[in-house]
């Protein structure tokens, strides 16, 4: 595999960590948990089992800056992300939802999963507001958690990724 | 597939067999909610099939599991705030002029599911009582073996820190492990955790100069009630303090309590004589 | 009694403001601090705010220094309520002048047992 050298030399003590070495997919799993039982729903479960993504998915994320620098994405179908506005504003749900309605609430999920995947990171780091789009790409594979799930039997996915290219393997001498 | 009627039945039976707990019916909801989780880890799909194998092949693991499952619920840190006002305000200074200076005070937190009475109790001693920790010693008692673990572990979730702990004190006696929240050391070391039935003969221990039995009575029919009180009873120090949920009284259950109001709040104090 | 909601999320504003609006708030809503300072300076003083902290133009934790700076408003009650869940953070807050934190996600109850310790609620209802 061929990394991008930005050209620095770094010693081994500079060494960035990778997520893996940070946070598991239970731990994700368990932020994600709360986070659905609070605002989602208090009998809404997400079962750790991995789904088929329809053609038409949104993803909704946040960075986080500090000792790990990295981006909390989530991706589900569009639909499931209308979905999961509805639920989450229950009785306040408008009749018809607008694309502003959806970013805005599954937005507001990501700032939710996200801060406390930054809380269960060694600090101190900054939270970005959140953006929905296209997922931002991922830069280095091994720096990658990556949660796959069903909601109401849809597939959705968290992904805890690095923002960082690789760091260049380092060379013997 | 739903419950059904004689599943929900056994299962009614069993809880107040062995807890005294009633589940009135319209409750099948709880059930499926509750035990839908013991039964997908043991690889089956719906209650009422889980509950039928329960039946067919008795097993006290499984009896206990559903219980348990059954009789926790969700607590708050100062959970209708006034009992522990009462602590600080009244109970406390009563009790240490009464007592001498070597003398340790005992608490006991009955039903203390994952441990946030008695550590909201720990936390205000510590913060209002000099030496608090080597004066002060608490009882934490469930009948879960599950929750008596978790108070042992002293940690707690985000979403239960959010459940009326005031922010000033999660930064004063907490520190962040990962997703969850750990109580101070000092705080872990004023409470012994175990398991208690409080529906069944209870252990020695005690005696206790102060005793929280919150939302515990509710749950129970008027003999057990009274057998609960008066085995409670028979642990305090004549001159102890009982507090009861909001809801709760001894009055037309046991009539050898008399009762104080302190500020907005009520404790229960055994009878002389009585 | 009258509350005032910050948050940038419409969805999050609607639901604190559900929450609330049940208990018997009058709310008001703004997207940002400064939105939020200028229903304060318009003169709609209430006895509660809620506040997130990340949020653009002014965050949560300027808007809380900027109320502190203003005697004329140091009887309104400000809790904190947002993603950002380090001890330092609390601390900081706190520190500023916030008297309550809420940290994201929270439940209705978790709202009303806060509101509770405020002694924001009517006694019968902290039940």
């Amino acid at each position: 595999m061929s990394s991008t050298d930005t050209g620095e030399r770094r010693r081994s003590g500079e060494a960035r960590p990778v997520i893996t070495e940070l946070i598991d997919e239970a731990t994700v799993q368990s932020i994600a948990d709360d986070a659905w039982t609070a605002l989602v729903g208090e009998d809404e479960f997400l079962v750790p089992i991995a789904g088929e993504f329809p053609g038409d998915v949104l993803s909704s994320w946040v960075d986080v800056v500090g000792p790990w620098t990295g981006t909390v994405v989530l991706t589900t179908g569009r639909e499931t992300a209308a979905g999961l506005t509805r639920a989450l504003l229950g009785d306040h749900a408008p009749a018809e939802l607008e694309d502003e309605d959806i970013a805005d609430a599954f937005g507001e999920i990501a700032n939710v999963v996200g801060g406390n995947v930054k809380a269960a990171l060694p600090g101190p780091s900054a939270l970005s507001l959140p953006d929905v789009g296209h997922a931002p790409a991922v830069r280095n594979p091994a720096d990658v958690c990556r949660l796959e799930v069903l909601w109401r039997g849809e597939a959705l996915s968290i992904s805890v990724q690095g923002a960082l290219p690789a760091l260049p393997v380092p060379h013997q001498h | 597939m739903t419950l059904t009627a004689t599943s929900f039945d056994w299962v009614r039976a069993l809880v107040h067999k062995e807890s005294a707990i009633v589940l009135q019916p319209g409750k099948e909801y709880l059930v499926e909610a509750r035990l839908l989780p013991i039964a997908r880890q043991m690889g089956i799909a719906d209650v009422s099939s889980f509950v039928d194998s329960v039946r067919t092949r008795p097993n006290p693991d499984h009896n206990r599991q559903i219980v348990e499952a059954l009789t926790t619920n969700e607590t708050s840190w100062f959970r209708d705030g006034d009992p522990f006002t009462a602590l600080t305000s009244t109970v406390m200074p009563a009790l240490l002029a009464a007592r001498g200076p070597n003398e340790r005070l005992q608490i006991w937190s009955a039903a203390s599911s994952s441990g946030q009475e008695p550590y909201t109790i720990a936390m205000l001693l510590e913060d209002s009582l000099p030496g608090a920790s080597t004066r002060v010693s608490i009882t934490a008692t469930d009948l879960s073996r599950q929750m008596v673990a978790r108070t042992r572990a002293g940690r707690f979730s985000q979403l239960e820190v959010n459940r009326g702990l005031p922010a000033t004190m999660l930064v004063r006696h907490f520190t962040r492990v990962g997703t969850e929240w750990e109580v101070a050391p000092t705080l872990r070391r004023m409470v012994t955790a175990s398991e208690c039935n409080l529906a069944a003969p209870l252990p020695r221990m005690g005696p206790f100069d102060v005793v929280y039995l919150r939302n515990v009575l509710i749950y129970f029919d008027l003999p057990t009630k009274q057998a609960i009180l008066r085995r409670v009873r028979d642990l305090m120090r004549p001159d102890g303090w009982l507090f009861l949920g909001a809801a709760e009284t001894t009055l037309g259950v046991d009539d050898t309590w008399e009762r104080v109001v302190i500020g907005r709040s009520s404790a229960y104090r055994p009878l002389k004589g009585a | 009694m009258r509350a005032l909601v910050i948050d940038d999320s419409r969805a999050m504003r609607r639901i604190v403001s559900g929450t609330l609006e049940d208990l018997g708030f009058e709310v008001n809503q703004a997207g940002d601090g400064q939105q939020g300072l200028e229903v304060l300076t318009g003169g709609w003083v209430p006895e509660l705010v809620t506040v997130d902290w990340n949020m653009p133009v002014m965050d949560g934790l300027q808007f809380v220094a900027a109320v502190r700076a203003n005697p004329a408003w140091r009887a309104m009650t400000i809790m904190m309520v947002t993603s950002e869940s380090e001890h330092t953070q609390i601390v900081r807050a706190l520190a500023a002048g916030a008297h309550e934190y809420v940290i994201k996600p929270f439940t209705a109850d978790a709202l009303r047992d806060k509101l509770a310790l405020l002694g924001l609620l009517p006694q019968e209802v902290a039940l």
